[in-house]
């Protein structure tokens, strides 16, 4: 009975926090999304977002008509999925070092991910243009060992590095947290079963760190689709993303055209994450 | 095998600390350039700790990621473990889904909801202003809860269920079985999540910003409030110290925890950590009811400015508000306390101002924005009875469009658009007009502005088309020119222009008079800046207003009155490299001998003939409807 009663108070706490500050400023977002200037109800500022065209020259000088923020959306999503990879591929591997290594070395190496970041984000976004600029530290070393000059700043390979370079701890903590805690006798186990290396980190690491993975993968990819300081500073305002469309709408005051943004890619996300969680849950407990 | 992840994991640290290790080296640049270094100096240090607002702001910062960590911690371990008993699915799934939704909102959004939410509440309970302390520890509680949900519900999914089944079935109370068996296991997940809300909470602007209240400004938001102009290496120098402290206090920590290896000790260890976060939670919420408490027993003034718009008393100048305090209280006897927050844009602070989650008494924005808001009843008519000093603006800079009948404001500063480019790229016979910018030769190291009145601005000026027209056809036309000089452009940049100038990374691009003397200051060697008008160019002003709700008018008009009188005003023209239109600043001896001739040219031209430059080329307030055709035409022209 107590069990039930604390277990009750533990989620009711939450329950209704999040209502008061989660649910109801969605509704908030939603009542603007649909409404106009004049708080009357529209879908306008929906449709607008699936159905506004422009047109696009290409780099070849021929000129499309595309629509406008489903191709905002896609080159978000692009950029956010490759950072997202990067940062697992790149990330994967610490986080095993991290937690196969002696407790003071965890210790310390988790200090080491984590102190960079609590150096203001965009005082380290302006360090970053200090060193990929055409004059900067990069092509200042590769220039005198008589190399380059290499550009990067204004590319989608600078915005890429700012955004990996962000949210890196974001993905190695979740892996990181899982991996200590593997029971390091299944590895054994598996090899002996017959497994090679690629064998065990396939057959029985990697399964057993996938809540790891989906946590890192989710604390990347969405601050890097709906980010916009990024891109302006590191893109210098090349590259037109889904957060710089909803900041750009609320600077000009069409807070309800900002708000049906935000609503369709919530939506958008949610529904992503809802079937990752779906098939990797099938994934994880059908292998058991 | 060993070596190997030895070699990756540096590079990986190398990669972590590579821009650490720039602004460390940055932090002792004597010059102002965040990309050109010019030599040793420990000037910043001295600058930041001369920086009492600064200071205040790293306080307020710190205050606020303890308390939010140790809420959210707290909480979200609970929630996690309640979660994680859910027996019904839907409930579980529902709690998921929420548990996601603050990190699959962009932080504008959260921030902007959040707002519309406590503005409506505090209007029910009729609040003059909604917005506090409170209201920004709840927004960062509700971002900082999934980080440690999400650290800490894997654990619990990971640990055997039997465990805690076994510590009761041996006689332990629930909660002596969460004690000693279930927080054990799930301890390392708590504690990254704890890390996780503290990183996130130090580190959050965009949320903060629209939860902030009157006076009480973190550092992110008081960084980005430099960007109008350039953030100085003074937070370089800030970033260097947080650096060493956290370094040091935290691998000391390791070094302390790991000599104590016995278990027990692990422990009270433990006992320890949990009191200290208490003892944190107590200290914060008594350090922020200090706060609100000390300040009400004095009169209070609240300014609402643009970032590094004013004399601050950096590098030996005149502190303007401290000034203004010791001034009043020697006048009239009384002890008044200035908050003052800074803006990064008009539309941010008309959408804070115009939500009422914020009530100031002396605002400063520019022309446009003054005429919308006083067309809207939300500025209060002036009482120039309390303002005599306004004799010293000249006729020139009275009845401007903006303000027919002097009603509303009192302008503070006014710039011109000019052409910059460094002449030892750019041939002195390309130069004179805004053709420069669409110059082949120069392809890539060509700068364009960053928003979407000013990138039009160009190209119409270029063409002679009206830049307030209502004609779409006008601006399509000009659309058409922005698409011919895309290929050209280095970039679409706002304040990142200063660096990009200055280190030569860019060779042409246009800004206001003022600052480019600031980034002439400090270009590199091998760099030769210069500057000119083009044929056709805006004009803008900026002047002081007191929006209505404001709690202290007349107090309000004692501090425009101040800042016309002349030792601010003088202060102020030369901090911020603005021209003044008020003629005890532009006729002062002392004054244009400290800017010199040359400064003094650019930044006067024609003053005589000021406002009928100023009403034929300056930025007019359109309708809604035709500012949200603009911004939708740049974005056709920004996804090119």
């Amino acid at each position: 009975m107590r069990k039930k009663h604390s277990g009750r108070l533990a989620i009711t706490q939450y329950s209704v926090w999040s209502f008061l500050f989660v649910v109801v400023p969605l509704i908030f977002i939603a009542y603007y999304a649909f409404t106009d200037n004049n708080f009357s109800f529209t879908t306008e500022n929906i449709t607008r977002f699936f159905t506004a065209t422009s047109n696009l020259t290409e780099d070849d000088g021929t000129v499309r008509e595309v629509r406008t923020y489903i191709l905002i959306f896609m080159r978000s999503l692009k950029l956010a999925a490759i950072s997202t990879a990067i940062s697992l591929l790149l990330g994967y591997p610490i986080a095993y070092i991290m937690a196969r290594a002696s407790e003071k070395a965890q210790k310390t190496m988790m200090t080491l991910v984590m102190i960079p970041m609590w150096m203001n984000f965009l005082i380290r976004t302006y360090a970053w243009m200090t060193i990929l600029q055409d004059t900067g530290i990069i092509n200042g070393i590769i220039g005198k060992l008589g190399i380059g000059p290499l550009h990067m700043i204004g590319t989608e390979t600078a915005v890429v590095i700012g955004m990996v370079y962000d949210y890196f701890p974001y993905m190695i903590l979740p892996l990181y947290s899982i991996m200590a805690k593997m029971d390091t006798r299944l590895f054994e186990a598996a090899r002996d079963l017959g497994c090679n290396s690629f064998g065990v980190l396939r057959r029985v690491i990697f399964p057993l760190s996938l809540p790891g993975v989906i946590s890192g993968v989710t604390m990347v990819l969405i601050p890097s689709i709906s980010t916009f300081y990024i891109s302006q500073k590191l893109g210098n305002g090349k590259f037109f993303l889904i957060g710089d469309a909803i900041e750009g709408q609320y600077v000009a005051n069409n807070l309800h055209f900002a708000a049906a943004i935000a609503f369709i890619l919530m939506v958008i996300l949610l529904v992503c994450m809802a079937l990752v969680k779906y098939f990797t849950a099938k994934h994880v407990y059908g292998g058991e | 095998m060993k070596t190997a992840s030895k070699i990756y994991t540096a590079i990986i640290f190398v990669f972590l600390f590579a821009p650490i290790a720039v602004l460390l080296v940055f932090s002792f640049n004597e010059g102002k350039s965040l990309s050109v270094f010019t030599g040793f100096s420990l000037k910043w240090y001295r600058e930041l700790l001369r920086d009492t607002d600064t200071l205040q702001a790293l306080k307020n910062t710190i205050i606020l990621a303890f308390s939010a960590t140790a809420i959210s911690t707290v909480m979200g371990t609970a929630a996690a473990v309640g979660i994680n008993r859910l027996r019904s699915r839907w409930y579980k799934a529902a709690m998921n889904t929420v548990t996601n939704i603050p990190m699959t909102n962009p932080d504008i959004i959260t921030g902007i909801s959040l707002m519309l939410m406590f503005v409506f509440v505090g209007r029910l309970f009729g609040a003059s202003t909604s917005l506090n302390f409170w209201t920004m520890l709840i927004a960062h509680v509700t971002f900082c809860l999934p980080y440690v949900i999400l650290q800490v519900l894997p654990k619990l999914q990971q640990m055997d269920k039997s465990l805690p089944e076994a510590a009761m079935d041996l006689g332990c109370t629930p909660l002596k079985a969460f004690l000693k068996v279930e927080l054990p296991e799930i301890m390392p997940g708590i504690v990254t999540g704890a890390i996780m809300a503290f990183t996130l909470s130090l580190d959050d602007f965009v949320i903060s910003y629209f939860t902030a209240g009157n006076g009480f400004t973190t550092l992110p938001i008081r960084i980005y409030g430099m960007t109008k102009k350039t953030v100085t290496p003074k937070m370089y120098a800030l970033a260097t110290i947080i650096f060493f402290v956290t370094l040091t206090l935290l691998l000391l920590n390791n070094v302390v925890d790991n000599d104590g290896v016995k278990k027990e000790k692990k422990e009270t260890g433990k006992v320890k950590r949990v009191a200290m976060i208490v003892l944190a939670v107590i200290i914060a919420l008594i350090g922020s009811v200090g706060i609100f408490a000390g300040r009400k027993e004095t009169v209070t003034l609240n300014v609402y400015n643009w970032g590094e718009y004013i004399s601050d008393g950096s590098e030996g100048t005149f502190d303007t508000i401290r000034e203004f305090e010791k001034w009043y209280e020697e006048t009239y006897g009384v002890k008044m306390v200035v908050n003052y927050d800074t803006y990064t844009s008009n539309e941010d602070m008309y959408n804070k101002i115009s939500s009422g989650a914020v009530s100031y008494d002396v605002i400063i924005p520019s022309d446009y924005m003054i005429a919308r808001m006083a067309d809207e009843g939300m500025l209060e008519e002036l009482d120039f009875d309390n303002i005599p000093n306004y004799s010293n603006i000249d006729e020139n800079f009275r009845g401007l469009y903006y303000d027919k009948d002097n009603r509303y404001s009192v302008p503070y500063a006014y710039g011109i658009i000019g052409i910059i480019y460094n002449a030892n790229v750019v041939d002195e016979t390309d130069t004179g007009g805004w053709d420069l910018m669409w110059n082949e030769k120069y392809s890539g190291d060509i700068l364009q502005f960053n928003n979407s009145r000013d990138t039009f601005g160009t190209a119409m000026y270029k063409l002679g088309l009206d830049v307030n027209s209502t004609d779409k056809e006008v601006w399509e036309t000009a659309r058409a020119e922005l698409l011919t000089q895309r290929p050209l452009c280095y970039g679409q940049v706002m304040d990142e222009i200063f660096n990009l100038m200055e280190s030569g990374e860019a060779s042409i691009g246009a800004y206001y008079a003022g600052d480019y003397f600031t980034m002439a200051d400090n270009q590199a060697g091998d760099v030769d800046l210069q500057f000119y008008y083009p044929e056709r160019t805006n004009f803008y002003i900026d002047a002081m207003c007191i929006p209505k709700g404001s709690q202290n008018k007349e107090l309000a008009e004692i501090f425009i009155n101040y800042m016309l009188s002349e030792e601010p005003a003088i202060a102020n023209a030369e901090y911020t490299y603005y021209a003044s239109p008020n003629r005890i600043v532009y006729e002062n001896e002392t004054y244009l001998e400290d800017m010199g001739e040359d400064v003094i040219e650019v930044l006067y031209p024609e003053i005589e003939n000021f406002s009928e430059l100023y009403n034929t080329y300056a930025y007019r307030n359109l309708d809604t409807d035709m500012l949200d055709y603009i911004n939708t035409l740049w974005e056709t022209v920004k996804i090119n």
